[in-house]
């Protein structure tokens, strides 16, 4: 391009030639770059459990991804990951203590970049029950360095109803905002929706991507009954999906993008999950800065229609 | 969908590949350069145990294994992984099996000759565990740091102690000796398959021949 920009000045440009180069150059500097974006605030917001609150539609997990131990290094390299995530307006960062040190890594970013009032810190507590909920939430706070949690879930169900009683306990104290349910791999759905009828709970995270659908038949709909939130896990099917994708060079089809502004497979997923009308927000989880760009963006307005997303569906089906 | 049966392999390895890599690399930017000493007593270990001087010879490793599991288990892995501390405390009764053999003389071998089969398994796989695994990351476009050696990374220790104990041992001995090594190398060579790393490929070659040279070597001991 450059060469091609040399070439024809070096020959001589006419005045329609310059009016065209200058036109387009005004048309690049246009283009959505992340650094633009970030500083334009367009992503799309939900409101959740009931409330007026609302809940930026991109999070971020950490499974995986923010487990790195000590290592200086790769500290940083995860803080520059949180930082960009705030830049573009995010908000819901969900952890655990099954994740190694995720919790203490999360703490060290926010040591080092400020705890941003976006955060709406989403934490869980897990086995041995018995009253251990509070203790984890006591200590789960020392490592993430925070005064307070928003969400505190019950992870995967683990002895559901002592934990979910505590964190009920804690809530009516202040000790937490929000208490959910956990579970992944569209695992123990019936007693999920068990749950979710029975108990008073504000948030539900399950499995829901454009492969694994099952949340849509009962969890969805008795979640946006309930005005239970929903934080979608595994949107890339713990990676595997985009992966394949991208290895397969498959094509991303034009109507995505004239339908729901998809330039990116990152676009196409992750905007099939938080149009769902139940979907509070998803949480993708990245190791790079790169990949949260292109993650972040797809929170961004125009969102796929409901026959845009059957499209869609059908779409990820044939290939 | 059945709770159980939903899960995979990949569902229990909590770190990615980079994070792996770099905790190898950062033992060997910590504590170099101990590496030239761990080697030296892997290295006399096996002159020890070809020259049926078994009792030093399963001495000298004991330390390393008592080394591995603080510094590379408890201190390091257990940070990314909660199960790692569990393996630490299994590379302590290593540390402890190795000792209380040395002292007693159970299973000791003074019988194999050094050309039998399982001897020569042994021999090899203690050499690949000390000279060929050391080698394998920086021939692979790595760093020196990367390099995994025997007394300061899990795998060429464990590797290295299969190939002794192959040598040294016989009988019921040579099979409660060499449970902790297996084990740990089936763990490794899976969360390495998880990494898509293609060392899983060649832990689990390694323990393939190192069971048929410890079946080998009880069926000739019987007759």
């Amino acid at each position: 391009m450059n060469y091609h920009i040399r070439h024809r000045i070096k020959h001589g440009i006419t005045r329609r030639q310059s009016l065209t180069l200058i036109g387009a150059t005004l048309a690049a500097m246009a283009l959505p770059t992340a650094s633009l974006f970030a500083n334009t605030g367009g992503m799309r917001h939900k409101t959740f459990a009931g409330t007026d609150k609302t809940l930026p539609v991109i999070g971020m997990g950490t499974w995986r991804t923010f487990n790195v131990g000590s290592d200086p290094e790769l500290l940083d390299a995860r803080t520059e990951v949180v930082k960009a995530f705030f830049e573009y307006g995010g908000g819901l960062i969900d952890s655990s203590p099954m994740y190694g040190s995720a919790p203490d890594v999360m703490g060290y970013a926010l040591q080092q970049l400020g705890t941003p009032e976006s955060l709406f810190s989403a934490e869980k507590v897990w086995s041995p029950a018995g009253g251990s909920a509070g203790e984890q939430v006591a200590e789960l706070k020392e490592r993430w360095k925070v005064e307070h949690f928003d969400l505190v879930q019950v992870h995967n169900l683990t002895d559901w109803r002592e934990h979910l009683a505590a964190l009920q306990e804690m809530k009516a104290e202040g000790i937490i905002r929000h208490v959910g349910i956990t579970t992944s791999h569209s695992r123990r759905h019936r007693e999920i929706e068990q749950i979710m009828t029975s108990e008073d709970i504000d948030f539900v995270q399950l499995t829901y991507n454009i492969t694994h659908r099952e949340a849509e038949n009962r969890l969805l709909p008795l979640a946006e009954e309930r005005g239970i939130g929903v934080i979608a896990n595994r949107p890339y099917d713990g990676g595997s999906l985009i992966q394949n994708l991208k290895r397969r060079d498959a094509p991303l089809p034009e109507w995505a993008n004239e339908e729901c502004g998809c330039t990116t497979w990152a676009d196409f997923l992750l905007k099939f999950i938080v149009s769902h009308p139940a979907v509070t927000c998803a949480i993708p989880a990245t190791t790079q800065v790169e990949h949260l760009h292109e993650n972040m963006r797809a929170g961004h307005d125009p969102m796929p229609s409901a026959n845009a997303r059957q499209r869609m569906a059908a779409y990820i089906e044939s290939l | 969908m059945n709770a159980w049966t939903s899960y995979q392999l990949q569902d229990f390895i909590p770190f990615t590949a980079e994070v792996y890599f770099r905790l190898l690399e950062r033992m060997g930017e910590t504590f170099w350069p101990l590496h030239l000493l761990t080697f030296a007593m892997g290295a006399t270990t096996l002159f020890l145990a070809l020259r049926y001087r078994t009792r030093l010879a399963r001495l000298l490793p004991a330390p390393l294994w008592a080394f591995v599991a603080v510094a590379f288990f408890i201190q390091r892995y257990a940070e990314l992984n909660w199960a790692g501390g569990y393996v630490g405390y299994a590379f302590i009764v290593q540390t402890v099996l190795l000792v209380v053999m040395a002292l007693t003389g159970w299973g000791m071998d003074k019988t194999s000759s050094r050309t039998s089969l399982p001897v020569v398994m042994g021999t090899a796989i203690t050499l690949f565990g000390l000279i060929i695994m050391p080698l394998m990351a920086p021939l692979s476009g790595g760093s020196w740091y990367q390099a995994e050696v025997f007394g300061i990374h899990a795998d060429p220790t464990a590797v290295t102690t299969l190939g002794l104990m192959l040598i040294m041992l016989r009988g019921f001995a040579l099979w409660i000796a060499v449970i902790i090594p297996a084990l740990w190398l089936v763990v490794s060579g899976l969360t390495l398959q998880v990494l898509e790393s293609t060392g899983a490929a060649v832990l689990f070659a390694v323990l393939v021949i190192a069971l048929v040279g410890l079946v080998w070597k009880s069926i000739a001991s019987k007759r």
